[in-house]
């Protein structure tokens, strides 16, 4: 199925404004987040001073920066295994052949419109410690309150609740048109050969999803470390005592609020090390296992 | 003579109109959101008009964070904009990034005339370091107690004007016992009531005068009046009488005191008007009293918050001048009124302050005048002048969470101690940077 170039300059011509964009917007900024993370900077680098690996030492030294690197890893396993399974789950229960099937799929994508400062209000609503919703249920039928977001435990739990609701639809139409490129004489040959539902799914459907549950597992990975950042800002601001400052948290509050540049550069080059890293791992593992093509 | 003067007028109207093509444009950045981002145009479009020469474009460029550090990113690259809108615990920092200059050498240079006697001195003072004034304070508050005199008034208690801890917490157990509110008192988890009451109990917030004299090396979380505030604060709170709305949640902490759960409220005096408002709708009467301090301190009153209007430096004679203009026009004893009047900020002239005390303005909203009288009675003292910290924002993030600590059980001591030495390390770090 390969097909030929005319001349082996043409590619080239043709990745050029990719490449461009990408010079500029991605490696650039990598490269330039390299160097400062050397340096003690403020004022947006108007001011810096050389301090060598002074940064990463006093990161890895820092017993707030261990504490949010489990925070952090806590909420990308909640937000990974929590939200891929219930996705899968409503993505199965939306993919049976009902009445008004459309209408639960598009309002099950929802969610994800939704910006995550819109998100974060919403669930900073429904745990509000005086007149939230779910303040309320808990006290009317276990009467008692929860101090949802201003308990340790609980506000990371709450985040996590909120960070997946807020991915849910993304993962569930990845699901959904994975399902329904899953054959129908797959499933159909299994079942005159005998097996339950239960069975179907798991040794068919399951593994012919695999692709696809890869692929969503990385993006949520990748969600969890840098894209929650907005929900946790509008709902806990990383309290309280750090429970939800995540590494990405941490990072944003080091460059924008508190003008500490090099040391979030440091913290930027650790997190990309951290998620090729994992990345690798996950390639390795279970990439292998995946199946592609039915 | 009056025709000459009329046609002169004329004359330099059309004079202007016809310069219309050389009008000298500067820019104007702020940090004000929401319903204040159509008045403050009104102010600029009206500055406009009387100024035909000079050509202001006004942005609303999202929070005061994000306002510097656009703006910094814009003097990097050479076009900054002429005016910035700026916090309070920003002026270190916005001293040390070099990208502004005085705005009282500005005034002197072009021999603009500002009757600064006028100005009320606890919001001059804020801002002048080393004898200088560098900016222009402009939406100047400071916190105040709110309270449910409905409320108040069923446990058949009275609020003194000047509260103390002490107060507080007896007229909030009353309330809570007798189950007239869920609780007594709320306010936003916010670094800033801490640092006012220091202030108002006379400890300066960091050493060498409050940063005043000389670059802070050391924060004083570890005084004695430290340890009252937190022992009160923790105290409420382990008895059900304060509820936490969370961390900087002004929304929150206002939502809770208007829809009645707690019968008090401690937030900023530009509150006034919407709390006004709120307590019309609900149908209860709203009193305001000083902020509470302790008894065992005396009382010397409170730090002025809010923003201020710096100029930036690098740009033309006649550009510069026009942004001075402009900073002096917007505290113009008219448009001081109007500021006060419209967004609930500080009136910060006395001459704006006796008409509107002329036109019964107070009689008729006496809780500005709380919020007035409170800034007024301020002692000029360091501690009241404020702090000066080039890492101030990430000591409010430490403070909070030694808050977050006490409030959750860990000892009032070990959480101070552990704020102190990582604000400490900052303001080293600091200065190893901008001075070193």
């Amino acid at each position: 199925m390969q097909s030929k170039f005319p001349n082996r300059w043409l590619p080239l011509i043709l990745l050029l404004p990719t490449i461009a964009v990408c010079a500029v917007f991605l490696y650039y900024p990598v490269a330039q987040s390299f160097e400062w993370s050397l340096y003690r900077a403020a004022f947006m680098g108007l001011k810096r001073i050389y301090v060598g690996f002074q940064n990463y030492v006093r990161l890895f030294t820092s017993s707030d920066y261990h504490k949010s690197l489990v925070v952090s890893l806590i909420f990308a396993a909640g937000v990974v295994v929590i939200g891929l399974s219930i996705s899968l789950a409503i993505a199965l229960l939306a993919n049976r052949k009902i009445r008004g099937a459309r209408i639960y799929r598009l309002l099950l994508i929802w969610p994800y419109a939704l910006s995550p400062a819109v998100a974060g209000t919403i669930w900073l609503f429904l745990f509000n410690p005086t007149s939230g919703v779910l303040t309320y249920f808990t006290d009317r039928f276990f009467g008692f309150r929860l101090d949802w977001l201003t308990n340790a435990n609980l506000a990371l739990l709450g985040v996590i609740v909120a960070a997946v609701w807020k991915n849910l639809g993304y993962n569930i139409v990845f699901f959904l048109a994975g399902l329904q490129n899953v054959p129908g004489e797959i499933l159909e040959a299994a079942r005159i050969d005998g097996a339950g539902p239960w069975k179907c799914f798991w040794k068919v459907t399951f593994p012919l999803l695999s692709p696809t549950t890869f692929f969503l597992f990385i993006m949520n990975l990748i969600y969890a470390f840098f894209g929650a950042f907005g929900l946790i800002d509008v709902m806990t601001k990383g309290g309280p005592v750090n429970a939800t400052n995540i590494l990405i948290y941490n990072l944003y509050r080091d460059a924008f609020q508190h003008n500490k540049w090099g040391m979030a550069s440091a913290q930027s080059v650790i997190l990309f090390v951290l998620v090729v890293v994992l990345t690798l791992i996950q390639f390795r593992t279970t990439g292998r296992r995946v199946h592609y093509g039915a | 003579m009056k025709r000459f003067v009329l046609f002169a007028l004329i004359a330099l109207f059309a004079f202007g109109m016809a310069l219309g093509q050389d009008k000298i444009k500067i820019t104007f950045w702020h940090a004000m959101g929401g319903w204040r981002v159509p008045f403050i145009e009104r102010m600029v479009q009206d500055f406009n008009l009387t100024h035909p020469w000079i050509e202001v474009t006004v942005e609303y460029k999202g929070s005061y964070r994000d306002t510097l550090n656009a703006a910094l990113a814009a003097a990097r690259a050479g076009n900054p904009p002429h005016i910035v809108h700026s916090f309070e615990v920003g002026t270190q920092m916005n001293l040390d990034s070099g990208i502004f200059v005085s705005l009282e050498e500005l005034i002197d240079k072009y021999g603009l005339i500002v009757p600064w006697e006028d100005y009320i001195d606890a919001a001059l003072n804020y801002y002048r370091v080393g004898g200088k004034l560098f900016c222009m304070p402009w939406n100047s508050s400071n916190p105040i107690l709110y309270y449910n005199k409905t409320m108040l008034d069923a446990v058949g208690v009275e609020m003194p004007r000047k509260p103390t801890f002490e107060d507080i917490y007896e007229i909030s157990k009353k309330l809570v016992e007798a189950k007239v509110a869920e609780y007594g008192i709320t306010w936003p988890l916010h670094s800033w009531f801490f640092e006012q009451w220091m202030a108002n109990m006379g400890v300066d917030l960091v050493n060498n005068q409050n940063g005043r004299a000389d670059y802070a090396t050391e924060i004083n979380l570890l005084d004695p009046a430290a340890i009252e505030i937190m022992s009160w604060w923790k105290k409420l709170y382990d008895e059900g009488l304060w509820v936490n709305p969370g961390r900087e949640n002004w929304s929150q902490a206002r939502q809770i005191f208007i829809s009645g759960q707690s019968a008090m409220l401690i937030s900023s005096t530009s509150d006034v008007t919407r709390m006004e408002n709120a307590a019309v709708e609900q149908g209860f009467e709203l009193g305001t009293a000083f902020l509470p301090i302790s008894s065992k301190y005396e009382r010397h009153g409170v730090v002025i918050g809010g923003g201020a209007l710096w100029v930036t430096g690098n740009h033309p004679d006649e550009e510069l001048e026009a942004a001075a203009t402009f900073v002096v026009w917007m505290t113009q004893v008219a448009q001081t009124i109007r500021w006060h009047q419209g967004t609930g900020y500080f009136p910060i002239r006395d001459s704006a302050v006796e008409i509107l005390e002329k036109e019964g303005w107070f009689v008729t909203h006496p809780n500005h005048r709380t919020a007035l009288d409170q800034l007024r009675e301020t002692k000029l003292v360091t501690a009241t002048q404020g702090a000066l910290m080039g890492n101030f924002l990430e000591a409010r993030t430490f403070i909070e969470d030694a808050i977050e600590a006490i409030l959750a059980g860990t000892p009032i001591e070990t959480a101070l101690s552990e704020a102190k030495a990582k604000i400490d390390q900052g303001l080293k770090d600091y200065l190893e940077l901008v001075g070193g």
